[in-house]
């Protein structure tokens, strides 16, 4: 029975996990860019949480979740017009990865200076211990939460992308930068808005992780890692791929957990190294 | 009255020089042949024409607003459309939403969406499909679809007979005639010599980026037309 | 010319002999700390700059290659430079063996995953008990080398890994192996179309920089005499080589030994002339980073080569004078030249 929860916690977690990676696979299918600093801004909106949890506390923090995601893709529009507009169109592939990085060392240790090293988390009150019984199963009920606010997102997404004259503008430019301009399309306005699309998409995650664990400055780094993982298992730069590369590594980490407790991330990240092994183009190859 | 005015245009590479002091212009209403072989210029110039590239010297001007240098987003709504070397079609879009892409920077026109389906019909019957589905030459017609849109003044077309076989080409040629019975001014770049010359009112002939001949498409002999073209 | 290198060679080889008597243990520990970043920079420079393959895991290397030696020295019961040669010679094993999953891996992927692999030794060492898991562990075999000699061998030590990275790294490009991985660097579908094996040529550059770390980090954590998994592993040794080697200018031989100076300085100046913190010193090398990737992405070295006249260690390679005169029959010396200059400032990133 242990065993039949955990599985379905890890499949409710992976939702999470596909979040986090989501909003990677968005920005590395558009503009081919693997944003470095994707793990910081996960992390700062965890912080711009537990500062607005501090201003009105008595406000759920998953309500609080909207205003932070609206910074967010302030902040994400504002990184791609100022800073990687300027190298994402240079032939060299390193250009962004450097800078991104940059950008995520100044970031980090920029949090470590302000809000100090200590643990930090959003309390999400009474339902973090709520738990359900489904099918004479113990389930948390904050995991069910969040996985169906990940298949909301995911699915918002994809329609966005699909149906409304603003994706298509987007995978237009996509395919052929150039091309769009021809048809009065700036290619870093497009740029500007799925940045920031990403990294609201990143701090939902980011907030939702924060209500499940504690997190301090430096857990940018693994926050990038597992979003990382999830998109190249996924199938790079698709997104139900991502949601169910999401879902496997989710499962991987908690399936872990049972019978090594102090083991954090490494199984997922086994699972990840093994998977590159075996089948480098992604376990799910899903048309995004 | 000129629609398009080019005059002394350098354009480069890097340190290579791809085009010499061009000097070039099309009438509205009229069709303008550019022939040239394989790298005398011709795509570069076009590329000039819609600010996907910049030049270094000279002046292009457009309906009488002086262009050069301009960024092609802002070209585009002028009044210039570009059926691109290749096609280039957006290969995540389906067929419709292609041509809808072109319509993005919609002029007031005749063309719609019905139009060009009507000028295509092949293209409502795959209107779902995606490029890589299509032939050849239905690709082309999305290509030129595409680019009729935005209701161009000035339509510029580059190797829109390039792989296809002569009765496709025949049917692409007849597009043409279609719409410029609507209309639209046309620069065809070919490497078809016969084919460019049979559909333009006049002809330039490009060799290694500069203009070795012009003049009405009527008056040009073929001895001519191959010492501009090949330069022997 | 070259008589005045070779003295200018011994008396800096007799400068640095000398050194510990003169010298005081601080400042030993500072070059010695210098130099072994130098190394290390220009490992990371071997691959990115090279091989063009960026790492974001170096650190494993360095980590791994301290544990290597520890380990060694204490279960044999030696002097730990003794071991020395064991640190690079394991590196450059588990770097054989985790490029086979790695490689797998383009561009940005392969970074990450370098990244994910470092994180992964660096957790299944926490949970080893007998590496001293999370705690880590000292070094008491550092006894049998006498307190006074410890600092003065580091040195020497350090100063010959240096030289020896560089001098290696440069005897490597101007091989055939050099060629070969330059040309991947700019190409690599072309490197392979004309019969350059472009995976054996960047496993050989991956190996290489593994080893050179794994001999850095261990040396680096000798002179510290303890080891643990957050300062091993830790992300900012791969930082710190990113930021020296970006800095100074990316493939290039000299441009690591101009950012490690640059690097030090900025350090200095921060920490002890601003009072900074370590945290806000980390920011202020970020910022430096991104303004030379927007503004200068090829490193400060190309622009300082120009004042200097000419490159010190370049591996660039010329066609012979009578050829390339044949080609271009009309350019002077001074226009080949200013032609050349211009090609290199543009395809220097």
């Amino acid at each position: 029975m242990i065993w039949v929860e955990t599985l379905v916690n890890g499949i409710l977690y992976g939702g999470l996990y596909g979040l986090l990676g989501v909003g990677l696979a968005l920005i590395v299918g558009v503009m081919r860019v693997v944003n470095l600093s994707h793990g910081e801004f996960i992390v700062l909106s965890a912080f711009i949480g537990v500062s607005l949890v501090g201003a009105v506390p008595w406000v759920h923090p998953l309500v609080l979740i909207v205003p932070v995601a609206v910074i967010a893709f302030a902040l994400g529009f504002g990184l791609q017009a100022v800073l990687i507009n300027r190298v994402v169109t240079r032939p060299d592939p390193f250009a962004a990865i450097l800078l991104t990085f940059g950008v995520a060392v100044v970031m980090r240790n920029l949090m470590v200076e302000v809000f100090g090293a200590d643990p930090r988390n959003l309390p999400a009150g009474r339902l973090a211990q709520a738990s359900a019984g489904v099918f004479g199963l113990h389930v948390g009920v904050l995991p069910i939460i969040i996985l169906a606010l990940s298949i909301v997102l995911f699915t918002g997404l994809q329609l966005i992308l699909t149906r409304t004259r603003f994706g298509r503008i987007v995978r237009a430019t996509a395919d052929h930068r150039d091309v769009v301009r021809l048809m009065g399309v700036n290619p870093g306005r497009v740029y500007n808005v799925v940045m920031g699309l990403s990294l609201a998409l990143a701090s939902v995650a980011g907030m939702l992780l924060a209500m499940r664990s504690s997190f301090t400055p430096y857990s940018g780094v693994e926050r990038l890692l597992i979003s990382f993982e999830v998109v190249v298992l996924g199938g790079l730069g698709t997104f139900w791929g991502a949601m169910l590369g999401g879902i496997t590594l989710g499962v991987a980490e908690l399936v872990g957990l049972r019978f090594d407790t102090n083991a954090g991330p490494l199984y997922a990240h086994l699972l990840f190294l093994i998977g590159v092994l075996l089948r480098p183009n992604g376990l799910f190859r899903v048309r995004g | 009255m000129t629609l398009l005015d080019v005059r002394g245009l350098d354009a480069f590479y890097g340190d290579f020089q791809a085009l010499f002091d061009l000097t070039l212009d099309v009438d509205a209403g009229e069709t303008v042949a550019l022939i040239g072989a394989n790298g005398a210029g011709k795509s570069t110039f076009l590329r000039c024409l819609v600010g996907l590239m910049n030049a270094r010297r000279g002046e292009i001007s457009f309906a009488g607003e002086p262009i050069a240098g301009q960024p092609a987003e802002r070209i585009s709504r002028l009044g210039l459309s570009l059926v691109p070397e290749g096609r280039l079609l957006f290969p995540s879009l389906t067929v419709e939403e292609n041509l809808l892409m072109g319509a993005l920077n919609q002029r007031p026109g005749s063309w719609t969406l019905a139009r060009v389906f009507e000028l295509f019909p092949i293209l409502r019957e795959r209107r779902r499909q995606r490029p890589d589905a299509l032939s050849g030459g239905q690709q082309h017609m999305v290509a030129i679809g595409r680019a009729l849109m935005s209701n161009p003044k000035l339509l510029l077309c580059d190797e829109i007979s390039l792989g296809l076989a002569p009765l496709v080409v025949d049917q692409i040629y007849e597009s043409l005639d279609r719409i410029r019975a609507e209309g639209a001014s046309i620069v065809l770049v070919e490497q078809d010599v016969k084919r460019a010359a049979g559909a333009a009112d006049r002809v330039y002939c490009l060799l290694k980026g500069r203009i070795t001949l012009h003049g009405p498409a009527r008056g040009l002999g073929l001895d001519q037309l191959s010492r501009a073209y090949f330069g022997t | 010319m070259k008589a005045a290198r070779w003295l200018i060679a011994i008396v800096a080889a007799l400068v640095v002999v000398a050194a510990p008597w003169f010298v005081g243990e601080g400042a030993l520990r500072f070059v010695s700390e210098a130099m072994l970043m130098l190394a290390m920079a220009q490992m990371w420079n071997l691959l990115a700059g090279y091989a063009g393959l960026v790492s974001m895991g170096q650190q494993v290397f360095v980590g791994l290659g301290a544990y290597a030696l520890f380990f060694a020295s204490i279960s044999l019961k030696l002097a730990p430079f003794w071991v020395l040669p064991l640190a690079p010679l394991v590196c450059a094993a588990v770097a054989a063996v985790v490029a086979l999953f790695l490689f797998r891996l383009r561009e940005a992927y392969f970074a990450i995953g370098t990244w994910v692999f470092s994180e992964v030794v660096s957790l299944l060492i926490s949970k080893t008990e007998r590496l001293g898991g999370e705690r880590g562990i000292g070094l008491p075999t550092a006894r049998l080398i006498g307190a006074h000699w410890l600092e003065p061998l580091t040195f020497w030590i350090s100063a010959a890994i240096a030289v020896g990275a560089v001098a290696g790294t440069y005897a490597l490009l101007r091989s055939r192996v050099g060629l070969g991985l330059m040309t991947v660097r700019d190409n690599d579908v072309a490197a392979a179309s004309i019969g350059v094996d472009v995976w054996r040529n960047r496993f050989i550059a991956f190996v290489l920089s593994a080893a050179g770390c794994g001999l850095a980090g261990a040396v680096s954590f000798t002179a510290t005499l303890y080891v643990a998994p957050s300062f091993a592993f830790d992300p900012n040794w791969v930082v710190a080589m990113m930021f020296i080697v970006i800095i100074g200018g990316i493939g290039t031989l000299e441009g690591p030994i101009l950012g490690v100076v640059i690097y030090f300085a900025l350090r200095e100046l921060l920490t002890v002339a601003f009072g900074l913190t370590g945290g806000w010193y980390l920011v202020g090398l970020g910022l430096v980073a991104i303004a030379t990737m927007l503004f200068e992405p090829a490193g400060l070295w190309p622009l300082l080569r120009a004042r200097v006249g000419g490159d010190w260690l370049s591996v660039r390679r010329h066609p012979p004078d009578r050829e390339w005169r044949a080609i271009m029959p009309s350019t002077s010396d001074a226009e080949r030249r200013a032609a050349e200059e211009r090609s290199r400032r543009g395809s220097a990133h």
